[in-house]
């Protein structure tokens, strides 16, 4: 498994392209022929109002909401083609944290990395524990977190795996002033290897360098007020 | 990758080791209450046991699904492991470990059962030799892989759906009504002294059938489930 640092910048032009994407739920159109691309090496920031459409579109791009028409292309395969490599490459961090609260903060991540494949010694994972201060935590049950503590978990997830594409649905949220850093610091790092961050934030992250903003409104707001007036 | 993701449903089965155990004691105890209920005689026993060791293995193996799939669906854990590997391993790999801490240790407590319904002795009273326990083991360790594998479609089907547990039970309990016909003829075939290969071998049948095709059935209700 290569790792961050053997990314070629080959295929800078763009890195993941989604043409003509169209997302319904519950019978309703929530995004229509949206055209994207995030190209190598670039930080985007998506942002809308509740309900415009930001984790479908996150949640799409990883696979797991069926679109209606329209397609994703990682590399200039599907993301359902194999030779994408797209599971492999891709590390999505939804709301909902996927740690299981009845194994230790260690075997929690220790899961993950193998679920990749890749060999993570103990030492890495205390460097990162050590960073984000949860270090004493390492041998403790995830249930007996604080919530704070409980997310930093899901984010040292960022530094073990070696994913090159990072979908984040609010990562910032409940972290404090030094970790908030810390996360803008490891996407800046990430981005300028090569790898591709897409995240949502409803505010505006000091000191984060953001290469491409994209502001999802919602489709027929007008419309559906009429309708309710 | 499969390995990875059995020893996770693994070790989490042994963190929650009373979860798990659960089933197992329910099966014991809904067999033993039959003789309370219904009749201690020995012969009355001997005649209804087939049934009544089928159809509570099939309600535990229904009351130990819910553990195995609902964790991984709330916490979000689903996603990640549909994101990181293919839904048929997940499916495949769950069903695996339910079998492995629920039907495995179902199968071995059998003989126990078959004391208390009086399957060693022949109808004069006689400890048999060779009794039907042997035979009432292989019928249940056939069968209940197919319970575990069917089961689990239902259970995928229904994670979105709230008051889930009913919905499994009358979704996946018509279905397991052939393996609970052979599962049983095979017993009462044997206490018959006749033969019961072919009851065996339609077992045997439906196993590999749904090894075959149910991974990809549930590994796509687990992708529904989450979308």
């Amino acid at each position: 498994m290569s790792s961050k640092q053997s990314e070629p910048s080959s295929y800078s032009s763009s890195c993941l392209e989604v043409k003509g994407l169209t997302i319904s739920r519950n019978e309703q159109v929530l995004l229509e022929n949206i055209d994207l691309s995030f190209t190598s090496g670039s930080i985007t920031h998506l942002f809308g109002e509740n309900g415009a459409g930001k984790t479908s579109l996150m949640r799409a791009l990883a696979g797991l909401l069926n679109h209606d028409s329209g397609q994703i292309c990682w590399r200039g395969f599907k993301t359902s083609h194999p030779e994408a490599n797209f599971s492999q490459d891709l590390l999505f961090l939804a709301h909902n944290l996927a740690m299981k609260s009845e194994l230790t903060i260690a075997e929690n991540l220790q899961f993950y990395t193998d679920l990749r494949g890749k060999s993570v010694s103990r030492s890495e994972i205390q460097t990162v524990a050590s960073e984000l201060r949860i270090e004493s935590l390492l041998e403790r049950h995830f249930a007996e977190l604080s919530a704070g503590q409980q997310h930093k978990v899901s984010l040292s997830r960022l530094v073990l795996e070696s994913a090159k594409l990072w979908v984040l649905d609010e990562p910032f949220v409940n972290l404090d002033a030094r970790t908030r850093d810390w996360l803008s610091d490891k996407m800046m790092n990430f981005a300028k290897k090569g790898g591709v961050v897409i995240f949502t934030s409803h505010q505006a992250i000091d000191g984060l360098k953001i290469h491409q903003k994209v502001s999802l409104t919602h489709k027929d707001r007008n419309e559906q007020s009429e309708a309710a007036a | 990758m499969f390995i990875t993701l059995l020893k996770r449903e693994l070790m989490l089965a042994r963190r929650n080791w009373v979860a798990v155990l659960i089933p197992l004691f329910f099966f014991i105890m809904v067999v033993s209450l039959f003789p309370f209920a219904v009749s201690p005689e020995a012969e009355f026993l001997r005649q209804i046991a087939p049934g009544v060791i089928w159809v509570s293995a099939l309600l535990a193996t229904l009351l130990s699904l819910d553990f195995f799939y609902r964790g991984d669906y709330q916490d979000g854990s689903l996603e990640q492991l549909l994101i990181m590997s293919s839904p048929t391993q997940v499916a495949l790999s769950k069903v695996v470990a339910h079998w492995l801490v629920t039907g495995l240790p179902l199968v071995l407590v059998s003989p126990l059962l078959a004391g208390l319904m009086h399957l060693n002795y022949s109808p004069d009273g006689i400890l048999l030799e060779r009794g039907h326990t042997p035979i009432m083991m292989f019928s249940l360790l056939l069968g209940t892989p197919s319970l575990c594998l069917l089961g689990a479609i239902g259970m995928s089907l229904s994670l979105g759906a709230s008051r889930n547990g009913m919905l499994v039970a009358v979704m996946i309990l018509p279905l397991y009504v052939p393996i609970l016909i052979f599962g049983s003829a095979v017993i009462t075939a044997s206490l018959g002294n006749s033969g019961y290969n072919a009851q065996l071998a339609i077992l045997a049948a439906i196993l590999l059938f749904a090894l075959t095709l149910t991974p990809f059935a549930i590994g796509r209700a687990l992708k529904v489930a989450v979308s």
